[in-house]
Parts: structure tokens; sequence; C-alpha cells
């Protein structure tokens, strides 16, 4: 029965930005995801009154999926950066600081929000055009023979998280595990397009973080109890492998829409053990000798195989099933009466291995394009954050085979881009205008909250009151510790920018990043020998960092661009 | 509790949605945020979809955002238009009873009395509208405004081609007015090159908008979490699902469709199965077996290669599709369904009751079906070919966060519901009137009505289905009607009142009967290829006009009885004009043709108040004048806000005066504006709005009920138990 009930009416407010309340929420936000930002970020400590885990962390893709926000603009705000999070994993924390920055930046200006978000999105394609160029100076095409570019690029992932509380010994181990595991799903002979297999997580909490490690082939965990069942394997070089999507447990299928009526003393139950116990003889008959299952297999059914020496694994889940059947050649079998003989697969070796306290089932195929990485950590949420930690650098990696290049870390790219649009829009004005109507004046308002916006950015990830200065010939970022004298030669207290890319050796023409500074020609087109050189590198993903600066300047410009919140409060 | 109806009230409320929807007005309007209760928000600058999300309480303010919305359904366009027009036509009439006031009551009648008496007035005057309505509007818009309109096809031959660069000014300014100021060029480029991606061919036009209107959901992928400049045209049909099974083939590979299980059961709905022993079941089980590989050996061998399915199928169904080389798509939804059904006009598969070796009908071919994509979530990608004019493509639209995505979504559906009213012809009809003719010479009479008959046919180069709409719309059929029971209450006057004019008036009856059914003939000759299927709703319309014709008389006395009573001073001035009016009358029926455009920035606007009030100065009758200057007046209220925020020489007034100059000299109109919009939408936006402002003027009192609404039993089902 439905039940009618007058619907109350909205609330209804304009011009949202002016009021004092939002503004206060939007600093309270800026200032949670800023003190989150880079390797010296700040942890947030997550627990909910009511119950449930208590989540350490600084990373954006834990912290606003518990961080619940009422006001609906910021709902727009954590939306759009949970949402560029869930595509490209790296760059949220980014993507949020920036457009904190660019709504905070603009509204002191007070223009009107059309020229804005005009003038916003016409910088906006100044700098992806300029980042997509091959001029870009803060752009390093990546040499896949070497894979120097690849680790530095794992490694600044890593290092960015320092929820995972590890040491610098740790972050080598596990980066160099990230990589190897990224290399070991990329098929060996690739055709015109690559399909790339899958790493699987396995999870050994409270173990030490080097025993971490990637295995070719999956690994299915599995009891004590049924490991003292399963030995001893007899040694061969392929064993023959039967994948089961149906439940082995011998309860009755789907039996339609009408009635069944069963007469006494009839026993279906019987009439499908049978059934059961004649698909075990003929796997028997057929010399699989591992049988896998999705769901149950009926203990009987266990039994008899076990007679025939055929190892039974059930329960497997769906999750691994994708794998299993690529890996294996299988066909997952949905029949219990004949099977197809075509349906069987086969792996190169069986064995089992403990690891921590877990046993393991492992299976190991004749090409690989599957591995499984071991991730061990001390505590429940340091695991967690290294886990998302290491899925956001496998999936900056696959990012990057398909974009080949990487951006400089480390706040180097902010202010260069930023000392590029200064130049731009001094220099040649006219060609960013065009004839959209807006004056060079405001131009220069714009980008000069846009560059500022930038700089802030690259300024918070100085969490430690150090002082951020900025060169003028690269553009690039350099910070000096708290409490240095403040007249001294720069040279010999900064030793390498931001990025590493540049010593301090050179003359560089300091300047404080937050003085007003005369705009210079920063740079552009990166000398080759100097990202050869040069060892360590802060590396940034580029399609996660361009896609993260797209949705951050678009979800500021729909943010100044309300004019009412109506709100549904039914 | 009864409070008052009025125009004050209703003003009120008017002022106050117009304050919302003004702000989101044309290429300035920004954007509002509206949170559902579930914890959605969602952006939006679409009138009737705010209108909506505010949940208002007040009757009247009920009352117009239902008009808004039976509007959108008709039109997809126009909810702040509309809001802002009739919030200026309320002000008009408000300025004009606060003026009238003394000379319209007595200071010594009592409040309520008044009230009652103000009501009366109310109503006379939402008579005028409706004559304004049905006569003069679509008189101004055939005779004066036809020749300003520009068409979106780049001529007027048949298959009419149409012009990329003006469809694109069209849509241009469309969305100017629907998504964020950042995006709309973006959008309405992508919604150009799909449209034309989708009509592979010139013909067909109205096929493929009205599918794709339908279908816009199926047709449409939402992504967030990418910049929306990701957003791109994808050819085929993509599924927001993976395949069960997918099984690689080259080359164009055939499908079937399934709406059943392919695996038999044990029992059907409404039967029994009886199991009498253990040997029984496992035999049955072993035949179903056995049954459903034959079937999916068969599909093999009929060489097919992909199976959708609109239920979810059994795992052996799927285990032997897999070892059959077919692939498998499940849990099809009806929509999905029913849009691959009109692409490809394929009928779904019925599971063969014996093991048939007979050749397989119903299958369609697509040129792949393969594996897609999107931030690493898989959907199925169909390259269905066509049988209809529709190409299939689909749009991937993205965005930061689903509420911009949904804000793309609905405004592109709008679109093509907009196109769709712009490729339909607009009929007009109206009555003209040659006073100084004598009623007896009527040969004199065809000849000018025919005269009157081509301009517009010269105008417009084809009249096609005038009938058809006016029939089906039981709306329009009624504002005929109402047409008609005004001219003959004209007629049948003198008959009543001069006795001597009794022989001239029932000729002109017959004679404007006959002249109809000559004009649509006429009309229909051009296009000879459509009378077939034109003729029957033409009889029709002729039999439904003979039907009416009974009662006419007798409702055009009642109709002049209401006049007499409501106008009891101005009888002699209604005679006498009767005795004019009869002397010839003819009926003309003209449209406005398929694709008629107006450059955007209140061009339409201004323009019609120009005509409106050259005609209200031509016009004798006194509330012919009045009703045709407050409509004139409030038409501008819309250009006032598009062109608040210009200044100097783009500001409202000189646009004003540079417009007045130019159709007074009989110079063109120059527009400073790249864009166009569609003439049939505002005409329709016109009507609506008087529609819904004559519903506001009749009512005279709003009765507040405290109580649950009842439930309201079905009478005519309880006798049938």
């Amino acid at each position: 029965m439905s039940r009618l009930e007058a619907k109350k009416p909205s609330f209804c407010r304009s011009e949202p930005l002016t009021s004092e309340r939002v503004r206060a929420t939007l600093s309270v936000l800026k200032g949670i995801v800023t003190s989150c930002y880079g390797p010296a970020g700040r942890l947030k400590q997550l627990h909910n009154g009511l119950g449930g885990s208590v989540c350490t962390t600084s990373q954006s893709a834990a912290l606003l999926a518990n961080l619940p926000v009422t006001h609906p603009i910021l709902k727009i705000l954590t939306t759009s950066v949970q949402n560029h999070v869930s595509c490209f994993s790296d760059g949220g924390l980014f993507t949020a600081i920036l457009c904190c920055n660019l709504v905070e930046n603009v509204q002191r200006i007070g223009l009107t929000p059309t020229t804005v978000i005009k003038l916003n999105k016409q910088l906006l394609n100044l700098c992806t055009s300029y980042l997509k160029s091959e001029a870009c100076g803060c752009r390093i095409p990546v040499n896949f023979s070497s894979t120097q570019i690849l680790l530095c690029l794992v490694r600044s992932i890593l290092t960015s998280k320092p929820a995972c509380m590890l040491t610098t010994k740790e972050v080598d181990h596990i980066s160099t595990l990230i990589l190897r595991a990224f290399l070991l799903i990329i098929p060996e002979n690739a055709q015109d397009h690559i399909i790339l297999g899958k790493s699987i997580i396995v999870p050994l909490k409270h173990q030490r973080v080097i025993d971490s490690t990637v295995l070719p082939g999956i690994l299915i965990e599995i009891s004590e109890v049924q490991l003292m069942k399963i030995l001893p394997i007899k040694k061969s070089d392929s064993f023959k492998v039967a994948l089961f999507c149906v439940s082995l447990s011998g309860d009755l299928s789907d039996t339609g829409e009408g009635d069944v009526v069963v007469s006494y003393g009839v026993s279906l139950e019987n009439a499908v053990l049978d059934q059961l116990l004649n698909l075990g003889r003929q796997l028997a008959s057929d010399h699989v000798d591992l049988v896998l299952c999705q769901k149950v297999i009926h203990p009987s059914l266990k039994q008899l195989l076990r007679t025939h020496h055929v190892i039974a694994v059930d329960r497997v889940g769906v999750a691994v099933m994708e794998p299993l059947s690529k890996v294996t050649g299988t066909r997952p079998i949905g029949s219990l009466d004949s099977i197809s003989p075509s349906s069987y697969g086969s792996v190169k070796e069986l064995c089992t291995a403990k690891f921590g306290f877990k046993h393991f089932f492992h299976l190991i195929p004749n090409e690989t394009t599957v591995c499984s990485l071991l991730l061990c950590n001390r505590n429940d949420t340091a695991w967690d954050e290294l886990k998302l930690t290491c899925q956001t650098a496998l999936h900056a990696l696959q990012l990057t085979i398909k974009e080949p290049c990487v951006l400089l870390g480390g706040g180097c790219t902010e202010t260069h881009l930023a000392a590029y649009i200064r130049h731009k829009t001094r220099s040649e004005p006219e060609g960013i205008l065009r004839d959209d109507g807006c004056t060079q004046t405001e131009l220069q308002l714009i980008a000069e909250a846009f560059c500022s916006a930038l700089e802030s950015l690259a300024g918070s990830l100085e969490h430690d009151g150090g002082e951020i200065l900025t060169d003028g010939k690269y553009g690039h970022f350099w910070s000096v510790q708290a409490d240095s004298p403040s007249v001294v030669n720069w040279p010999d207290l900064l030793s390498r920018c931001g990025c590493g890319l540049y010593s301090s050796q050179e003359e560089l023409s300091w300047s404080f990043l937050r003085s007003a500074r005369l705009p210079f020609v920063p740079q552009t087109c990166l000398p080759c020998e100097a990202t050869d050189s040069a060892g360590n590198l802060t590396l940034d993903c580029f399609t996660a960092k361009l896609s993260g600066l797209q949705v951050a300047v678009e979800t500021a410009n729909l943010i100044l661009d309300l004019s009412y919140v109506i709100e549904d409060k039914n | 509790m009864a409070a008052a109806g009025s125009v004050r009230a209703a003003l009120q409320v008017a002022e106050v949605l117009e304050t919302v929807v003004s702000c989101c007005l044309g290429p300035e309007g920004r954007q509002v945020l509206c949170t559902k209760p579930t914890g959605e928000v969602l952006l939006s600058r679409d009138g009737g979809r705010l209108l909506k999300a505010l949940h208002l309480e007040h009757p009247i303010a009920r009352m117009m955002v239902a008009c808004v919305s039976s509007h959108l359904r008709k039109t997809g366009d126009g909810a702040k238009t509309f809001i802002i027009f009739l919030c200026h036509l309320l002000r008009e009439l408000h300025a004009i009873t606060d003026k009238e006031k003394d000379s319209f009551f007595s200071e010594n009648i009592q409040t309520h009395g008044r009230h009652w008496k103000k009501c009366c007035q109310w109503k006379f005057i939402s008579q005028a509208l409706l004559t304004f309505q049905t006569q003069i509007l679509d008189y101004v818009m055939d005779r004066y405004l036809g020749r300003h309109f520009l068409s979106i096809f780049s001529s007027s031959t048949k298959e009419r081609p149409l012009c990329r660069s003006s469809l694109e000014m069209l849509l241009g300014a469309y969305f100017c007015g629907r998504v964020g100021r950042n995006n709309h060029n973006f959008v309405s480029q992508l919604m150009c090159d799909y449209f034309f991606k989708c009509t592979a061919c010139e013909s067909g036009l109205e096929e493929v908008l009205e599918l794709v209107d339908d279908c816009f959901v199926e047709l449409k992928v939402g992504v967030t979490g990418l910049p929306v400049s990701d957003s791109r045209i994808i050819a085929g049909l993509v599924l927001p699902r993976d395949f069960s099974v997918y099984c690689p083939a080259d080359g164009d590979i055939r499908i079937v469709i399934v709406i059943e299980t392919i695996q038999p059961l044990f029992s059907t709905f409404g039967s029994e199965f009886i199991l009498n022993s253990e040997a029984q079941f496992q035999t049955s089980q072993f035949w179903i077996t056995e049954r459903t590989k034959a079937i999916m050996k068969y599909l093999q061998k009929q060489n097919v290669k992909l199976l959708l399915s609109t239920v979810k199928q059994p795992d052996l169904v799927i285990y032997c599709a897999g070892l059959n080389g077919i692939s498998v798509v499940e849990c099809l939804s009806s929509e999905e369904l029913s849009l691959i059904q009109r692409v490809t006009g394929l009928a779904p598969f019925v599971v063969p009751q014996a093991s048939s070796q007979y050749e397989l009908s119903n299958t369609a071919m697509v040129k792949f079906c393969k594996p897609f994509i999107l931030r690493s979530k898989r959907y199925v990608h169909l390259g269905l070919i066509s049988t209809c004019s529709f190409t299939p493509h689909c749009i991937v639209l993205c965005g930061p966060v689903q509420g911009l995505v949904e804000q793309h979504e609905v405004a592109l559906h709008g679109a093509f519901k907009m196109l769709r009213q712009l490729f339909k012809d607009l009929d007009l009809n109206y009555v003209t009137q040659a006073s100084d003719q004598n009623c007896t010479s009527s040969p004199l009479i065809y000849k000018n009505s025919r005269e009157s008959n081509d301009l517009p046919e010269i105008v417009n180069g084809s009249i096609q289905r005038p009938y058809q709409d006016t029939v089906v719309k039981n709306k329009d059929e009624l504002a005929k009607t109402q047409t008609y029971l005004k001219a003959y209450s004209n007629l049948v006057v003198p008959s009543v009142e001069l006795e001597t004019n009794i022989l001239c008036s029932t000729p002109t009856v017959t004679l404007t009967d006959t002249y109809q059914t000559d004009a649509t003939l006429r009309c229909f000759s051009p296009g000879k290829a459509r009378i077939m299927d034109d003729h029957e709703p033409f009889i029709e319309s002729n039999s439904a006009n003979s039907t009416t014709e009974n009662t006419r008389r007798e409702i055009s006395y009642e109709n002049l009885q209401v006049t007499k009573n409501a106008r009891k001073g101005s009888i002699l001035p209604v005679r006498h004009k009767s005795l004019e009016m009869c002397t010839s009358q003819s009926y003309c029926f003209s449209s406005v043709p398929a694709g008629c455009v107006l450059p955007v920035g209140g061009n339409f606007e201004i323009l019609l108040h120009y005509y409106l009030l050259s005609y209200a100065k031509k016009c004798q009758q006194s509330e012919e004048t009045m009703v045709s200057m407050i409509i004139a007046n409030a038409l501008l209220g819309v250009p006032k806000i598009l062109y608040k925020s210009k200044k100097g020489n783009y500001s409202f007034p000189q646009i004003y005066i540079r417009a007045l100059h130019a159709l007074q000299t009989n110079q063109p109109l120059i527009s400073n504006q790249t864009g166009l919009e569609s003439v049939a939408g505002k005409y329709q936006l016109l009507t609506s709005v008087l529609q819904c402002l004559r519903n506001i003027l009749t009512i005279d009192s709003v009765i507040n009920i405290k109580r649950q609404p009842q439930e309201i039993y079905d009478q005519d089902s309880e006798e049938e138990l």
C-alpha cells in the first residue's frame, strides 16, 4: 500500500559562494587536503564514533571516502575528486587543492563569473597544449629500454604516501616488487595491441614489509587441514585442470515456475549425488589432475576424487575465476553431465607454499600474464594504505605505457607552468583573448589568480615552516629548511630542486615564491642528457596529472558558476 | 478556507519564480545546484527541472509548474521564457486593472461583490485572450512575420537538404541556454556531428529524430571522472554490461535475440511435473542437457555468433555457447531490446519445438561485436547494421561529476525534441475579413479568398497535412471549434436580429464550407504522393466539421447571450460589426513550414511586438486592441533580460530602436547574434503561456483542503465485478 505524503518545499539560496559559512567550510576542507599533500604530509586519523575501524591515511581516496560532507558545494568538489581518483588512482589531492585554491583566489578578485570562467578555460587550454607539446620543459619521454624512469615514478608515488610507514630500504624493496609485478603482466609475444594481464594483491598482514614478494601465477589460500589432505603432489611437467563455475554440492537446480511433485520414497538428493559421482568418475578417466570449483564441492565427490588422486579445491570465489581461466586456459564448466575435453586446461607446475602463517596452493602456468603480489605490512591500516598505494603505482605504470611520458614532480611542474603562463599572458595576450570580449587587465588578474593557485599548490608540499624559492631560469621549485639565516649564499643552502633534476651549482637567481617577481621565459625543451644523468628524480604520472588539472579547473568553474542552490529537504 | 485567486497573487508568485529562472536565461545565465533527498547533487540550467526541484506549495505556483511541464513534454524547450513571459503578461494586466479600477467600479459596492465582479472581468479578458490566440496571432504570424523567417534547409525542394552551418547555429544557440558556459560550443558541436553521423541519407530525418528522441537513454553512455572534452561519438551501439561469454569472431556476425531461457525447465508456470522415480529424474535431466546442447549446436550450424538475451541464461547454456563459439550478452533491458529491434528489424528467436533442420529466419548481421573498455569498466560494443534510415551511433558523455554529465544528457535529449518539433509543419488557421465586400457577390469572394490563400503558399513553398494534426490533437480541435463558434456567432446574429439579412447569411455558411474542402484539396495537390496517406484524416476532419455544425447554432446563441450579459452596453457595436462581418469571411489554412528559424536575441519577440502594435492601431475593437497591446508589451520582457548586462550600443533600448527603425523603413533586420531559434517553438510557447494565463484568470477562488487526499474508487470496475 502506498502512502501519500505531501512533499516539503525545497530550500533555495542565492549566490551561495558569498555566504560566510560556505567560505569557512571550503577553507576547512582546503586545510585538510593541503596538510596531507606530499611526502611530508600529515596523517589523518578517521574514526567513526558509531563503530568501524580507525583509518590512518593521507590519501585522497581513503580520506574522501570516509569523510562525510553535507554542503552541496563541497559535495560537488569531493565527488569530482573521487571520480577522478577512481579513473586515474593518482592525483586526487592535487586536484582537490588546486580546485580550492582557484575558487578562493578568484573570489577575491570579484570579477563577473562569465569573464572568470571564460578566461580560466583559456588558461587551461594554454596549459594542456603546452604540456602536450614537444617543447614542454617539465615533461620527460619514457625510455622503455631502461627501468630507471619507471622506478623513479613508482618510488615517487610510494614516498608521497607517508601513511604506508615505509623506511627507505622498504621503499626500494616495494618499488622493485611493483615494477617486477608490472613487467610480469606484459605478454611476451605482443601483437599489434597489448592486452595486459592482471596482478593480484594477496594480503599478508602482520609481517615484515621486506617479506613481501612477487610470484608468477596464482596463489589460492587454503587451510592447513585441506593442505594435509592434498599432499603429496606427484611430479609431472604438466597438470590437467578442470574449472567449474556451477556448484558441485548436489543441490537441485532451478526447476522452473511450475510445481514439481515428488512421489513418496523418491530421493532427489541421491539422484543428484549419483550424477555427481558419475561426473567424478568421468573426470578421473579423463586424467584430470586438479579440479577447481568456484562454489562448493560435495564431500562424497571430494572423497571419490581423492581416491583417484585428483586434487580438488573448492570455494575459489568469483574474483579469481577470470584470471584462473586465463592462466590455465580452461573454459569454466557449467554442466554436470558430459564435459567436452576442450574445456580442460593445464598448468606447468603445482605446489604448496607457506608464507607467514598462511598456506597457499600455487599454480604456475606455462605462459604468465598473471602474477601474485604478496604484500606484507605491520598492521591493518598501514597495510590498507600500502595496498592502495601499490594499486595506484600499478595503475600509473599502465597509464604510462599508453602515454609514454612523465611529468616532473616535487612541485617543479606547477612552478614551471605558473612561470610559463605569466610569461605568455604578458608577451602575447592577444592570442589568448582572441575575441572573447575580455580586456587585458581582466586577463592579467585572472592569470595572476591562476598562477598563484598553482604556486600555492606547490607550496603546500612544505609543511615544516620552510621557505620556498623558485629560480629565474627553469622556474623550478626549491625549498629551504626553516630557521635558515635570511641573507645567505643560496647555493650553499639549497642542494637540488624539488624534482631533483637541477643542482644548486648553477647560478640561477633564486627568489621567494611568495614575493613579486618579474615574468621571465622559463627554459623549454629539456635537454636529453639532463634526464639521463640525473639519478633519482621525483616524477608524476602524466595522464593522471593532466586530467587532474583539467578536472580541477572545470570543477572550479562549475562552482563559480552557481547562482542558486536548491536543497530538497524530503 | 477560500482565498481569492487574483491576478495579484499570481503575479507575486510569478515574480518569485522569475527571479529564480532569469538567472539561468540566455548565454549569460548561470548554473543552479540542486540536491536530491538521496544526497545526489545535480547541476541544472533547465527551467523545467528547477521548477520541479523547488517543490512549490502555493497552488497557483503549482498550476504554473504543471503548465510548464506539459509544455516541455511537447517541445522540450522554453521553460524559462515561459515563466518570464507569463510574469510580464500578469504585470501588464495588473497595471491595466489598477488604472481602470475607478472607471470600472463604483465606490459603494461591497468588497465581496467587487471580488465577484472582478472575476467576471477576468473572465471577459480571458475570452479576449482566446480570440486573440485563435484569430489574431495566427493572422499576424502568417501575414507579417512570415516574410522574416529563414529556413534551416538550404533549398526548399522536396528532399530539403539540411544546411550544416545553420544547424550549428541553431544548436549553438540552444545549448547556450542549457549547459555551462565553457561547454556549450563543445556540446553543440558534438550534437551536430552526432546528428549528421546518424542520418547517413538525407531522407528520413523525422524517423531518425523520433528514434533518437525515444531511445536516447540507450544511445548515450555517461562516464564520470574524465574531463568534458573527452566526450566523443562511437559508431555502433554500446551496451552497459559485459559479455557472459566472449568468443572473438571476424567479419560480419550473425546474431539472434532470445527472450526466454534456452534450457528447458522441468515445469512451466501453471503446470505440474510428477516425479515417480529417481531414474525418471535423471533421464529428464539428461534430456534437458542434451536438448540444450542440440539447440546451441543448431545455432552454431546456422552460423550464429552472438546471442542477445533479455533474461539470465543458466550456466549450462553459457557453457555450451562457449563450446560452440557463440558469444552471449545477457539481461538486456526491454528498452535496449526495442532499440535493437527498431534498428535491425529483428524478431526474437523462438526455440524450435522439434529438433529442426530448417533455416533460421530471425537473424540479423552486425559488423563487429567486441568488448569496449571505458574507464576500466567493460561494455559490449555492437556494430549493428541498420535497416532503417538511422545509422546507429552512441555518444559517450564525460564529466567530472555525475551532475554535469546528467545536465548534458538532458540538454542533448531536449535538443532532439526541439529538432523534432522544428522539422514538423506548424498549422495556422484564421479568419480573414474583407469588410467592403457585398455578400451577394460570391464569385468575387471566392477569387479574393483564393488570392489570400495563394500568398502563404508562395511564402511557404509546401503545405503539408494541415488537417492531420488538428484532428489528432484535441487541444487544437478545441481551439478550432472555438474559432467556428466565434465566426458563426457573428453570422447568426444578423439572422436573429435582422430578418432581412437571413438570405445572405446562409449562403455564406455553405460557401465557406465548400471553400474549405476546395482549399484543402488544393493544398494537397502539390504533394501528390502524400494524398494517399492523408486522405483518411482529411475525411475524418470533414465529418468532424459536419457534426459540429449541428450544434453550432445553439452554441452560438448561448455564446451571444453570454456576451450580452458581459457587455450590456456594447450590443450596438456588436450588431453593427456583425453586419459588416457577414459580408465575407473565409478561412485561411496556412502553416509555418518545417525548419523555419529566426536569429536569436529576442528577434521573434521584437518582430511580433512591432506587428501586434501596428495591428492594434488598425483594429477597431477595443478589447482586441487592449489584448494585443498587453501581449506586445509583455513580449519585450525576454529581450530586456537577455540584454540586461550589455552596455552601450548593445543595450536593449538601442537594439529596440534600431529594430523598429529597420522595420518601419522596410530594411532587413540586422542581428549581432550568431544563432538561430525555431519559430515553431516560439509560437508554441506563446500559445502555451496564453493558455496558462487563461487558466489563471478563470479561477476565482482557491479552496484549501487540510485533509489527506481520498482514494478515488473506480466505479466502473466495481460494477463489472
